[in-house]
């Protein structure tokens, strides 16, 4: 009797366990299903809100609601209407220039500094670290004066933002060099005994097999034009011409404007976020794999 | 097709640490050299010298007479597999093979008949059009070789090509280089840390050790007087016993006498070591695991207490211990055995030990030398 | 402090392990210190000596080398033609000749070098002259201090370029001379050039690259270090009213040491401090909340995972110009979030909740709001590394019997943090330099009344990167004053990367990677 009951006992104690296991699993995955629903409310809410108040026709400043008691296109026409069209082309040309060259700068960079081994690279490598931690803004005041002597500012500030972007790009070699680390290096000398030269051996050999990462440069040397705001600002310097989106739309912003153009600035932030947001979402991937590279190796 | 040769070869790197020391050697045309030791000793860095992929801090390394320490790779007249083959994972197994002779220029139909020609060698003319991601272990150490076949090279390198593979297929493949190297006929240089492999493979072994050489010599010769206690423990398997034991002279013969008994060298080892003159006193003693039987009678034997039997199939491995705790190695033959032996060897069982005289292996004790080979 | 054997500090109990690892992590900080001066005391020492060898070897090299070697002493790429090697002989001559004539052009590299030191007497003035009996004013374009400056420093930059040259030419000519005695075979111009996509193929990749960073990151960062030491700002524009070297008053007057001007250094103190609170509290929360959601969307049995990561990479993917002004507008005064509440009747018009305008809060919702912006960066990077975390870590655990809680606190988080040690740091620094987030949701509001500099009002959530905007951008353009404060986080980045780096056991060797 006494035994049966033990027996028992530790049956309902094996099977309460086990039951455990699987309910305090259930619940804990409904805290995190909550927790994820709610982060995504809070994400997207005010992403919905631009859109949303990108048609609202019945006035044009800040209101306490979200969903448009008059809807139409009325913001995008004014937004034709306006100087965004020219922003939107500088901001385009840009980013289009500088994905490019950039791109090439820095696995020019990254490549290198991963594959040989010269004299000054550890020196090298040092200087470029204490260089970055000097604020880039502090170059600013010269960079424009430089630009301004060359007659890059203002209407021309296109050419002058782009030679700015690029120059300088070299120093974010880290992310690349971390993923070309990662080929092995046995390939390039089985390359260079078959008879490649090394460039032959980076055209033949390391590019192809590089396309995640050159895809996360590229993304990332497009994306950055769009967003940058200080140094872009300084250089157009009141010109609207030479403006790109996040200085004109800033504008817009001011105290002065904002009763008149707020709705606008949602409906230029739809047409912004779009296509820099779908391509994002499309090679997301790249950029993933690139971020995670990045972040382990230092 | 071609000789090598290395004068005073050094590697020194940037910090200071010495890789390879004034290495020389001599390499025949069509010889196939191993290069043998355990990792680190530089074997790697020096086929690496003669490759090209890795600078060269001091001595001379020709090629067929000619100094090639400022050639690129490319230039050298070599061919090389790598020890994770090195394939290029974008391209097929057919452009992996084709890619040296498509930086030669050399026209496609010729291309395609080689690539074809060395796939059928090796067997991997099904798989041309696939990715090396997509092949086994064994098959892609094919394509390396393939891709170092066509390249028609003079001497042909190999960076411990079998180690990735398993035990198995390790065997058969290395059997397939003996037959590979009959094809190609030219002079080979190949690097391993497994003994076997050196052994099976070389006409010579050169055993490495810190950078520096201890031993260069046909198998035969470092398996039967290896130079120094090094090599004779290197080469092997499982490795030499050694014993800390005395010489002794009386009346013109030499005697050892491990753990208490005494064993005359007799034979060719025993004329030998008087050729030599060898001192009596303390040495160390050497005797391979297949040398020692086991001793029925007791007499003159050494006593010692069995610890681990291993039953390897075809022979047994012996772990036993003597009256002072020192660890030998028994091999014996399965078949010399009956059953009721064979079951009462347990672990505990008290044995008897014994060895000959032309088996034995002298080396001195403070330089680990061996007493009978004299210094060149 | 007591130094504990292996074996003794596993006896010792938890809590004095973990005051041992303290006091031994402090204790470390001033060696490490000490480490750093004498490495600085050893790279002078090596500067030095290499410097006297060098000195050494031109004698060396003057006295043993032929009339090709010598006459290069003089004539560049002399030696190199003499030899054959046409090609470059030819270079370096170019560039010696460039370089003369740069140097003594009227306003050449002697002429700036010359108004270094005061950077200009004049600037735009008016002369009187006599021109056919009448007295006539004229404008006169005098010096340019900016002119003078960017000039001369360029010039300094050209005169150890060809220094470096010269010497370099000379070890040439050495090397080509051991050749020609050994008679060895000479590289020719075919040769070298064929080199540069070869052997020295890392010289052409790196020539653009490194130009451009000379260019326009070397010399403007050497430029403003020396305008810190200067008196140039809107007054003193370097046109009509030259500037000029006024030693470390700029700094003085930023630390306080100098009588009079303390509003600079109050305002210093004050925004630093909140620069470090801010950085931290920044990079924490988004580490942590992003590992934990990371963690979330990856733990076993929950499904949509892919849509979870989707939704929360928007903020990565829409410009963060348009989504961190939108988002500060919402929160402002009459923004969308007053409105609302205002018209749900929760709270009435005066009484809006002040997400901008009280310090406290201004502050508190810059942080909430940058961990809108900086969870889905730090998901992705804990999803990729927490995937990386070997499985049979958590099996074996799973067998000693670790909870869920102890895997994490055991397992996890001491993965992540070895791995991400080096991210930390320069997220940290990052974040310290984070002028977007600040300038574009509050652009360093409230305004704090009790300081305010020369250059302008601070705010309470100014960093020390938007104040150094503030400044230069503000009505007097102190760019002397912004330049100290560029140094001063230069000098505070530096720091701390140093302290973290000789301190922290997780910073590796990079070859380990590869």
């Amino acid at each position: 009797m006494n035994n049966e009951n033990t027996v028992m006992e530790n049956g309902q104690v094996r099977l309460k366990r086990h039951m455990g296991l699987k309910a305090s699993n259930t619940i804990a995955n409904t805290i995190i299903y909550i927790i994820l629903i709610v982060m995504s409310v809070i994400w997207l809410l005010p992403f919905v809100f631009i859109v949303l108040q990108s048609f609202r026709c019945e006035s044009t400043w800040q209101v306490g609601y979200v969903v448009p008691q008059q809807w139409g296109l009325d913001n995008y026409i004014n937004l034709w209407k306006s100087d965004f069209k020219k922003w939107y082309l500088n901001t385009f040309i840009i980013a289009l220039v500088v994905a490019v060259l950039q791109t090439i700068i820095v696995l020019c960079m990254s490549y290198t500094l991963s594959r040989f081994r010269f004299k000054m690279r550890s020196t090298l490598m040092r200087l470029m670290l204490i260089l970055g931690m000097f604020p880039g803004m502090l170059t600013m005041i010269i960079l424009y004066r430089v630009l301004k002597d060359l007659g890059l500012t203002q209407a021309n500030a296109v050419p002058g933002l782009i030679l700015v972007y690029i120059a300088s790009s070299g120093m974010g070699y880290y992310v690349s060099k971390g993923f070309f680390d990662t080929i092995p290096k046995s390939l390039d000398e089985a390359a260079r005994v078959d008879g490649a030269t090394r460039a032959q051996v980076l055209t033949k050999i390391i590019l192809p097999l590089a396309k995640p990462i050159v895809i996360y440069t590229v993304l990332t040397a497009f994306m950055g034009p769009w967003g940058d705001f200080v140094f872009a600002r300084y250089v157009s310097f009141g010109t609207s011409a030479g403006m790109n989106v996040a200085v004109g739309m800033y504008n817009w912003l001011n105290l002065d404007q904002i009763g008149a153009r707020y709705t606008m600035f949602c409906a230029g932030g739809v047409i912004v976020a779009i296509p820099v947001a779908v391509l994002f979402m499309c090679l997301q991937k790249y950029y993933v794999e690139g971020v995670t590279g990045g972040a382990v190796k230092g | 097709m071609a000789s090598v040769k290395l004068t005073k070869v050094q590697k020194v790197y940037d910090n200071k640490v010495v890789a390879v020391h004034d290495f020389d050697l001599d390499i025949k045309d069509k010889e196939f050299v191993v290069f043998v030791g355990p990792s680190g000793c530089g074997k790697s860095t020096t086929l690496r010298m003669i490759a090209g992929l890795e600078e060269i801090s001091g001595g001379t390394v020709e090629i067929d007479g000619e100094v090639v320490n400022d050639l690129q790779p490319k230039d050298r007249g070599i061919a090389m597999v790598f020890q994770n083959y090195a394939l290029y994972p974008h391209m097929t197994v057919y452009d992996n093979i084709a890619f040296s002779l498509r930086l030669q220029k050399v026209p496609e139909d010729e291309i395609y008949e080689k690539v074809t020609n060395a796939a059928e060698i090796l067997g991997i003319t099904d798989y041309l059009l696939r990715k090396p991601r997509a092949l086994s272990g064994g098959q892609r150490q094919r394509v390396a070789i393939g891709r170092a076949m066509v390249r028609n090279s003079k001497v042909f390198l190999m960076d411990e090509p079998l180690s990735n593979l398993d035990a198995k297929l390790r065997n058969q493949m290395r059997a397939e280089i003996i037959l590979l190297r009959q094809k190609l006929n030219t002079t080979f240089i190949y690097v391993t840390h497994d003994q076997t492999e050196a052994m099976t493979l070389g006409d010579r072994i050169v055993i490495m050790k810190d950078g520096y050489i201890m031993q260069v010599g046909t198998p035969t010769e470092v398996f039967e007087m290896p130079k120094n206690l090094f090599v004779a423990e290197f080469i092997g398997a499982p490795k030499m016993n050694i014993m800390s034991t005395e010489l002794v002279k009386e009346g013109g013969k030499y005697y050892v006498t491990p753990f208490g008994s005494k064993i005359v060298v007799d034979g060719e080892k025993g004329e030998m070591l008087a050729k030599a003159d060898a001192k009596p006193g303390e040495i160390l003693l050497g005797v391979r695991p297949e040398h020692i039987a086991l001793s029925k009678t007791g007499e003159n034997a050494i006593p010692c207490t069995l610890e681990v039997n291993e039953m390897m199939g075809s022979e047994l491995h012996l772990h036993v211990f003597t009256e002072d705790g020192t660890r030998l190695i028994v091999r014996i033959p399965t078949v010399d055995l009956s059953a009721e032996e064979r079951a009462s060897l347990v672990r505990g069982k008290e044995l008897f030990i014994s060895f000959k005289g032309k088996v034995m292996h002298f080396f001195d004790k403070e330089t680990q030398k061996n007493l009978l080979v004299s210094e060149d | 402090m007591k130094r504990y054997s292996d074996l003794e500090y596993l006896k010792l109990s938890k809590g004095q392990k973990f005051l041992y690892k303290l006091e031994s992590f402090f204790l470390a900080i001033p060696a490490a210190i000490g480490r750093f001066f004498l490495g600085i005391g050893r790279f002078f020492k090596k500067l030095g000596l290499g410097i006297g060898r060098e000195f050494a070897d031109l004698g060396k090299t003057f006295k043993e080398g032929d009339w090709k070697t010598r006459g290069s002493y003089l004539v560049m790429g002399l030696g190199s033609m003499a030899r054959g090697q046409v090609l470059r002989g030819l270079m370096f001559l170019l560039f010696e000749a460039v370089f003369i004539v740069y140097m003594v052009l009227p306003q050449g590299g002697l002429f700036w070098l010359g108004k270094l030191d005061n950077l200009g007497d004049q600037g735009v003035h008016k002369v009187t002259e006599n021109v056919f009996g009448q007295t006539v004013e004229r404008v006169v374009y005098g010096d340019n201090s900016f002119r003078i400056l960017l000039y001369g420093v360029l010039t300094i930059f050209f005169i150890i370029a060809f220094i470096y040259t010269w010497r370099l030419n000379i070890k040439q000519n050495k090397i080509a001379q051991d050749y020609e005695r050994s008679g060895r075979h000479l590289s020719s111009g075919r040769d070298d050039l064929r080199a540069l996509v070869d052997e020295q193929f890392y010289k052409t990749l790196l020539a653009l690259p490194l130009t451009g960073i000379l260019v326009f990151t070397v010399m403007p960062i050497v430029f403003m270090i020396l305008v810190a030491f200067t008196n140039y700002d809107g007054t003193h524009d370097g046109l009509n009213n030259l500037f000029t070297w006024v030693g470390l008053d700029n700094f003085n007057t930023m630390l306080g040491w100098s009588s009079g001007g303390t509003s600079y250094s109050a305002a210093f103190g004050e925004i630093l401090t909140w620069t470090l609170i801010w950085a931290f509290f920044a990079t924490f929360t988004n580490y942590f909340l992003g590992m934990f959601v990371a963690m979330m969307i990856n733990k076993k049995g929950i499904k949509l995972k892919k849509v979870w990561r989707t939704i929360l990479v928007l903020t990565i993917a829409i410009p963060q110009f348009i989504s961190l002004l939108y988002v500060g507008k919402m929160f402002a005064k009459n923004g969308l979030i007053n409105l609302s509440l205002i018209n749900l009747g929760w709270i009435t018009p005066g009484n809006e909740l002040p997400f901008w305008e009280d310090p406290t809060w201004a502050r508190i919702t810059v942080i909430l709001v940058n961990i809108w912006i900086g969870i889905p960066y730090l998901m992705l990077i804990a999803t990729g590394i927490l995937m990386n975390i070997p499985a049979d870590l958590y099996e074996s655990s799973r067998i000693d019997g670790a909870n869920a809680w102890q895997q994490y606190t055991k397992i996890t988080l001491p993965y992540m943090l070895f791995i991400t040690g080096p991210y930390l740091l320069t997220s940290f620094i990052g974040n310290m330099n984070n002028f977007n987030v600040i300038y574009l949701l509050t652009g360093g509001a409230p305004t704090n009344a009790a300081l305010s500099t020369a250059a302008g009002s601070v705010g309470h959530t100014d960093l020390l990167i938007t104040w150094l905007f503030k400044i230069t951008m503000g009505a007097e353009s102190k760019y002397n004053m912004a330049s100290v404060v560029g140094i001063l986080v230069f000098a505070i980045s530096a720091i701390i990367s140093l302290v973290v780096y000789s301190v922290l056991p997780s910073i590796k060797n990079e070859e380990d990677f590869q």
